[in-house]
């Protein structure tokens, strides 16, 4: 009865979990207001990026590529940068954040892109866009260096380094989100607006949403603005949610402007909501008020209608981002689940030594693996060889890994394509706790109808 | 024919020769856009890698591969379950896909050592499959790896496996077109002719340049069965390895998109003798006329006058249903490369539309000499490697009322009220065959003609509500300018197929192709 924190064994990565660091850099960037990101790369990089977040939203996405080819490889791409601001800027009127971020391809070639904006800057912006405000900010995110979460927490701290100025206090805290959907940002500033908290939020993503309206384009887009970013030298304090996706950033505010950082966790399930509640109010001052404890109350009503009766002693298997997948299980084993199995999947070697996991490998008291570098191969591997599962939790990716098994499975993470609107729910807060408990037990219900396997239970439930 | 500046690229004038506008009774020798250029950067361009062309288009759909890339897991995760090439195999090749994981000390020390570890444990990992597939990506081909001396040296210590390489980095190219060339010429020089096919018919082809998105493959591949033709080979959807390395013995190439694997089909023309037909799976007319001359090339076209007549008597009223309903219709073509020239004039004929612009994102200028001279359409627009601004510039000059693009660009178009139909992956496909393209006009209809889509253009801040439908069908919004002749008639009708209309033909039998088989496997003895 231990929890094992390993490596996965087997060379290679068949069917990953992650995509690469530009991506994450990417979907930091359409956060970001009047900003169109610049991947220097090859087409693909960032043509099978949007389409990815397209899959995931359903909605299309600004960004562009330098459209490294041949001759850029050999004689290097930095022209192609310089060609690609200019092209942007004389075509997007309002565009004032360009982020330059680099691939495997050009960090290999050795592009300077920090050299490129320093000359772009004294050259092109002076001598053709004089009085015009833009910003370019280069991101360094090669591909063959961890993930799209190490490229996530990276490109949000390049912004942050970008633009945030020491001025006047602004009473107001950072909320950076981490790696999350919509309907998570809007259930945070709901809280955020029952404890009558003024945050920054990073990012402002609600609006990747976007409707369908008759005489207007309205194009999805963030909305986090550059005063927005700007004033984070300036706040109270820095929540970032998310460790591995956003925590870089929370450090260097408080290491710069003595901005002080609280790091995680995320806030899913009760228990880490209460605790993001107590955070929020020690940073504040302002206390927890009784609506939120009403919402609580809510959701704690649900659950107890699910756990004894439906939950308890199920395996569970969880894949996709660190912070996401260590919130989750310590969720399910307060719903007295097991989860058995987590998956993260990059070589991230700090995993081992976060507290979360520390704390599952003292004080779990059942059989628990968790694989760091894994891939999705590893949880079909297993269940071939035996494992038993009730449920799998992650990303769509996964999806045949439970369908082939006959296991029924949650949609959570990134990306979510397979099951509509998903990304309009939350999973942080008390409400996301009752959306995934809910949801768990849904998928749970389906199969037991679909199998046959003690469906009559719940017509009498 | 003037070439057309976007307002939106006035300021990239080298644009201008991109774009024509096909005047009234012009030739295509007035002007010819440019095409096959390196990008514009920055430009939002809609364009792929050469990786890409060459792994996720015509790598990948082979069915009983491991496809492994070797590089970062970005660019194997980023083409891995984006594109509906299906197999007959419960789906291999977009179930599993394989990365090398390239780090930072591979780039320093070299990856030659993980890409064999690799290789080594992908086979183990699948004891059954003994066929791989490698993709070089921009890191491994500018670290200098050499992916063919490490393939050897595996197939030197594990006899049973074969395996091929293909150098086709992301950068090596405008676009995914460079892929398609590079995949074609390395598969023709070192895999065919390295495996012989077992011979079961005398009437034998390759089918080459068909992906069977949706099923393609499966129901073109049921009337060549039908016909008692054998496909020693497809390249490459739903097509195996090992058929692929024999496509020296097949006595005739039969060639879908000529866009991304003509190169094969000269090759093999060119060191086999073996002679190239053109054909056309879209459209009843170019089927039917494609299934005629390969009878005719066979002299068996009796047969394939069969399969045209029992189709047509079954499909055609169902087409016709539906084309009564678009006539008129303004389309916008925007396909990769080349359904522009495959679509634009029989979507015109067939089903009535007016195409009222043609892009492509990859082809080059011979694809939009066929696709322009086939667009019927006066002012019709023609765009070489589009861009978003410029897109969404068209529509909002073009007013069509649907356009045919991939997924993302469909996204954007969905913002200003236009419909869009997934031109790569189809919505509900497949769209080739006889049943297949009364599908894609069903699908056609659904979306100019959704209920839904009427209404976000109603502004309820100012628009009058009206009380009038609680409700609308599709049907009161085609049919209210109509005939009551055509409204009524019995002669033709909606789609009646099923939503899977592709599974069934796995279980078929095929007498003509039976006969072959006896005849051969006598001849054998």
């Amino acid at each position: 009865m231990a929890c094992v924190v390993k490596e996965k064994e087997r060379a290679g990565i068949i069917n990953p979990i992650f995509t690469c660091q530009p991506a994450g850099a990417q979907y930091v960037s359409i956060g970001i207001k009047d900003c169109i990101g610049l991947v220097h790369g090859g087409q693909g990089c960032c043509m099978f990026v949007r389409l990815i977040f397209s899959q995931h939203f359903k909605e299309s996405f600004e960004l562009a590529s330098s459209s490294l080819h041949e001759d850029a490889a050999v004689f290097g791409g930095l022209n192609r940068v310089e060609q690609g601001v200019d092209v942007l800027l004389m075509r997007y009127p309002n565009l004032k954040v360009i982020p330059v971020i680099s691939t495997c391809s050009t960090e290999i070639i050795g592009d300077d892109i920090d050299g490129v904006i320093t000359n772009l800057n004294d050259g092109l912006l002076k001598e053709k866009y004089p009085g015009r405000e833009v910003h370019l900010v280069p991101i360094h995110t090669p591909s063959f260096v961890g993930s799209m979460v190490s490229g996530y927490d990276i490109a949000v701290e390049s912004f942050v380094r970008a633009f945030a100025k020491k001025d006047k206090p602004n009473g107001k805290i950072n909320l950076i989100t981490g790696w999350v959907n919509p309907g998570d940002v809007r259930e945070l500033k709901h809280i955020l607006k029952e404890m009558d908290i003024d945050a920054t939020v990073l990012f402002e993503i609600e609006k990747f949403d976007a409707p369908l309206m008759p005489k207007e384009q309205a194009q999805p887009h963030g909305e986090t603005t550059i005063d927005d970013l700007t004033g984070t030298a300036n706040a109270i304090g820095t929540i970032a949610l998310n460790k591995y996706e956003g925590g870089k950033a929370a450090e260097y505010l408080e290491d710069t402007f003595d901005v002080p950082a609280v790091i995680g966790p995320s806030p899913i399930g009760i228990r880490n909501t209460d605790l993001f509640l107590k955070k929020l109010s020690q940073m504040t001052g302002k206390p927890i008020p009784k609506s939120l404890a009403y919402e609580r109350g809510v959701a704690l009503d649900a659950l107890t209608d699910l756990t004894h009766m439906f939950f308890a002693d199920k395996k569970v298997a969880i894949f996709g981002n660190p912070d996401l997948v260590i919130s989750l299980a310590e969720f399910c084993i307060d719903l007295e689940m097991k989860p058995v199995l987590l998956l993260l999947g990059d070589d991230n070697r700090s995993y081992k030594n976060d507290p979360r996991i520390t704390q599952l490998q003292e004080k779990v008291d059942f059989d628990m693996d968790i694989i760091l570098n894994a891939d999705l191969f590893e949880l079909e591997d297993r269940i071939k060889k035996g494992l038993k599962l009730d449920l799998i939790m992650g990303h769509s990716k996964g999806r045949f890994v439970a369908m082939d098994n006959k296991i029924p499975m949650l949609r959570v993470g990134f990306p979510v394509f397979d099951r509509a609107g998903y990304y309009r729910h939350p999973r942080v807060g008390y409400n996301g706790a009752v959306w995934l408990a809910e949801e768990m037990a849904n998928v749970m219900f389906n199969d037991m109808e679909y199998k046959r396997n003690k469906e009559w239970l719940l017509a009498m439930w | 024919m003037p070439y057309h500046l976007f307002k939106v690229s006035e300021c990239i004038p080298e644009r201008e020769k991109h774009v024509v506008e096909k005047g009234k009774d012009e030739e295509i020798t007035d002007a010819l856009p440019l095409g096959y250029l390196n990008t514009i950067p920055g430009t939002l361009s809609e364009r792929g890698c050469v990786y890409c062309g060459a792994k996720h288009v015509i790598g990948t759909p082979m069915k009983d591969v491991i496809h492994m890339s070797h590089g970062p897991i970005g660019c194997t995760y980023d083409t891995w379950q984006t594109k509906r090439y299906i197999s007959d195999n419960d789906n291999f090749q977009i179930k599993y896909t394989f990365a090398t994981d390239v780090k930072e000390s591979n780039v320093i020390f070299g990856a030659n050592e993980l890409l064999k570890d690799n290789i080594i444990a992908a086979f183990k990992a699948f004891p059954e499959i003994k066929r791989l597939t490698i993709y070089q990506t921009c890191g491994t081909a500018l670290i200098g790896d050499d992916l063919e001396s490490i393939a050897k040296e595996v197939m030197d210590e594990m006899p049973e496996v074969d395996i091929f390489v293909c150098n086709a980095p992301g950068f090596a190219g405008p676009s995914q077109s460079g892929g398609h060339h590079k995949i074609n010429i390395a598969w023709v020089e070192n895999k065919v002719g390295t495996h012989e096919p077992k011979i079961t018919s005398d009437y034998t082809i390759n089918y080459v340049g068909e992906y069977n998105i949706q099923g393609d493959q499966e129901v073109m591949q049921d009337y060549f069965k039908r016909m008692g033709i054998q496909i020693i080979s497809t390249f490459t959807g739903n097509g195996s390895y090992d058929d692929l390395r024999g496509m020296h013995r097949a006595k005739l190439n039969v060639l879908e998109c000529a866009r991304s694997a003509e190169y094969i089909c000269n090759e093999l023309r060119k060191r086999y003798g073996i002679p190239r037909m053109d054909i056309d799976g879209f459209g009843f007319k170019p089927l039917s006329d494609s299934l005629r001359k390969i009878g005719i090339f066979f002299g068996i076209e009796e047969r394939a006058e069969a399969i045209v007549k029992e189709e047509t008597a079954r499909w055609k009223p169902e087409l016709d249903w539906y084309k009564e309903r678009l006539k008129g219709k303004r389309v916008c073509l925007w396909p990769g490369g080349s359904k522009l020239w495959h679509w634009a004039h029989v979507i015109h004929e067939e089903m009535g539309v007016e195409v009222v612009s043609v892009y492509t994102k990859f082809g080059h200028q011979g694809d939009m000499e066929k696709g322009i001279s086939r667009c019927d359409c006066e002012g019709a627009l023609a765009i070489d490697d589009p861009n978003e601004l410029e897109s969404l510039e068209a529509m909002e000059t073009l007013k069509p009322d649907v356009i045919f693009t991939g997924k993302r660009p469909g996204e954007y178009a969905k913002k200003i009220g236009v419909p869009y139909i997934n031109a790569h992956a189809y919505h509900n496909g497949p769209y080739k065959g006889f049943e297949g393209w009364v599908r894609f006009a069903r699908d056609i209809y659904n979306a100019i003609y959704s209920p839904v889509h009427e209404l976000s253009f109603v502004d309820i801040t100012k628009d009058e509500i009206t009380e009038e439908n609680s409700f609308v069908t599709r049907r009161m919004k085609s049919d209210i300018n109509l005939s009551k002749e055509i409204v009524d008639s019995t002669s033709i009708r909606e789609y009646t197929g099923n939503f899977d209309c592709v599974s069934h033909l796995r279980e078929k039998s095929y007498p003509y192709l039976e006969e072959q088989i006896e005849k051969h496997k006598q001849m054998a003895e």
